[in-house]
């Protein structure tokens, strides 16, 4: 996840410090990715040596703000002109073990209830969060989320379907 | 309080086994998602907790009454029951409003009175201002608000929906199973049949059904090895 880019989507908007940083991060992306404060200075550290963004001064009650540079205003425009790519991913636990039951031969049907009712329990959460969440980019975040629950749903439905199959 | 209970429910078609044994109970205010493959049963157990079909053995109570001793289960089905299906909803010759008053007026209510209560209706779905239009003018969210209304008509306590978001997109999907879990919160009885999970995730609780029966979670067996 892009902390810097986030940050600089941030200050797009304006001046900000620290701490409102976090707040903000945080109440966009619904509270999906936690962040320490140690990150956000970590952060606006780097960006400043990149020459993204420059101390702003003060605000009136003394905290040291930062604001965008032109040079951050055309990463960030880059960034959102970039798709994801969809290289490097983490390799999927969920995929290995159901590749490894086929292989041990373990009742996979069991292996694919005993997760789909796990992840059915975390769609259902989110599902709530949606129900509760505060402006459309909490609700765009959690949406993100619950169609990856979705997909592994049906996935599971899938290696069901075949594996019995097989077995015929 | 529980609005239907089913009770070692098992259906055959002929020779094949369409429920073997399903205990099921919606309370009200509990919104149940039940889920699995066609052919897994679905339909079967929602028509029968429906009274639309009988089943070949065990029994199915409706706000305590066993439908096993009720002789018109049509009048149960009327007052008691609201069907909402993926389609073939509403009558394409009747506005949006004298679709929802229809069961009512069926039902021996003066039609001034069934009329009110179907523009009540649907305004609690958000559908008053298309009360006046025919299906055919109605987007498929729209046409969908409209068939819950008339499943909600006159105090009906058990909402029964087959696939009610069939092809409609994510986002109205989700207003009308918003409008399931606001009907389950003020205390009517729930039960969803879909395949999608997304879907199924706003119930309290969802139930898999397998080859006719309730799968459960078990623990999975190493074979020892040879």
């Amino acid at each position: 996840m892009s902390i810097r880019h986030g940050l600089l989507a941030l200050l797009h908007g304006g001046a900000r410090y620290g701490y409102q940083l976090r707040v903000e991060f945080e109440a966009s992306t619904g509270a999906a990715w936690p962040l320490n404060i140690g990150q956000v200075y970590t952060t606006l550290a780097r960006l400043e040596r990149d020459g993204l963004v420059a101390p702003g001064g003060e605000d009136d009650q003394g905290r040291a703000v930062y604001t965008i540079t032109e040079a951050g205003r055309e990463e960030l425009e880059h960034w959102f002109g970039t798709p994801v790519a969809q290289t490097d991913r983490p390799r999927d636990e969920l995929a290995i073990k159901i590749a490894m039951a086929v292989s041990a031969g373990v009742e996979v049907a069991e292996v694919v209830q005993t997760q789909r009712v796990a992840t059915m329990r975390a769609l259902q959460q989110l599902t709530k969060d949606k129900r509760a969440a505060d402006g459309l980019a909490q609700r765009l975040v959690l949406d993100s989320l619950i169609f990856k629950a979705e997909a592994e749903q049906r996935w599971l439905d899938h290696c069901e379907a075949v594996s019995k199959e097989k077995n015929r | 309080m529980t609005v239907v209970e089913l009770r070692e429910v098992t259906r055959e078609h002929g020779r094949v086994h369409a429920l073997r044994g399903v205990s099921l109970e919606v309370a009200a205010g509990e919104l149940v998602a039940v889920m699995g493959p066609s052919g897994s049963g679905k339909s079967t157990l929602l028509n029968l907790a429906g009274g639309l079909d009988r089943p070949t053995s065990g029994g199915v109570t409706i706000e305590g009454r066993d439908l096993a001793k009720v002789k018109d289960l049509a009048a149960i089905r009327r007052t008691s029951v609201g069907y909402v299906f993926q389609d073939l909803n509403l009558i394409p010759s009747l506005t949006a409003a004298e679709n929802v008053m229809l069961p009512r007026e069926l039902d021996g209510v003066r039609s001034g009175r069934a009329r009110a209560e179907a523009l009540e209706a649907l305004a609690e779905v958000g559908a008053e201002e298309v009360a006046g239009r025919f299906p055919e003018e109605l987007s498929g969210g729209q046409r969908q608000r409209v068939a819950i209304a008339r499943a909600l008509t006159g105090e009906r306590r058990l909402l029964l929906a087959d696939e009610p978001t069939g092809a409609l997109d994510t986002a109205t999907g989700d207003e009308i199973l918003q409008l399931l879990r606001t009907r389950a919160d003020a205390g009517a009885a729930v039960l969803l049949v879909t395949h999608e999970p997304r879907y199924a995730a706003w119930a309290d609780r969802v139930i898999y059904l397998r080859d006719g029966r309730i799968a459960e979670a078990n623990a999975v067996r190493l074979e020892s090895a040879r």
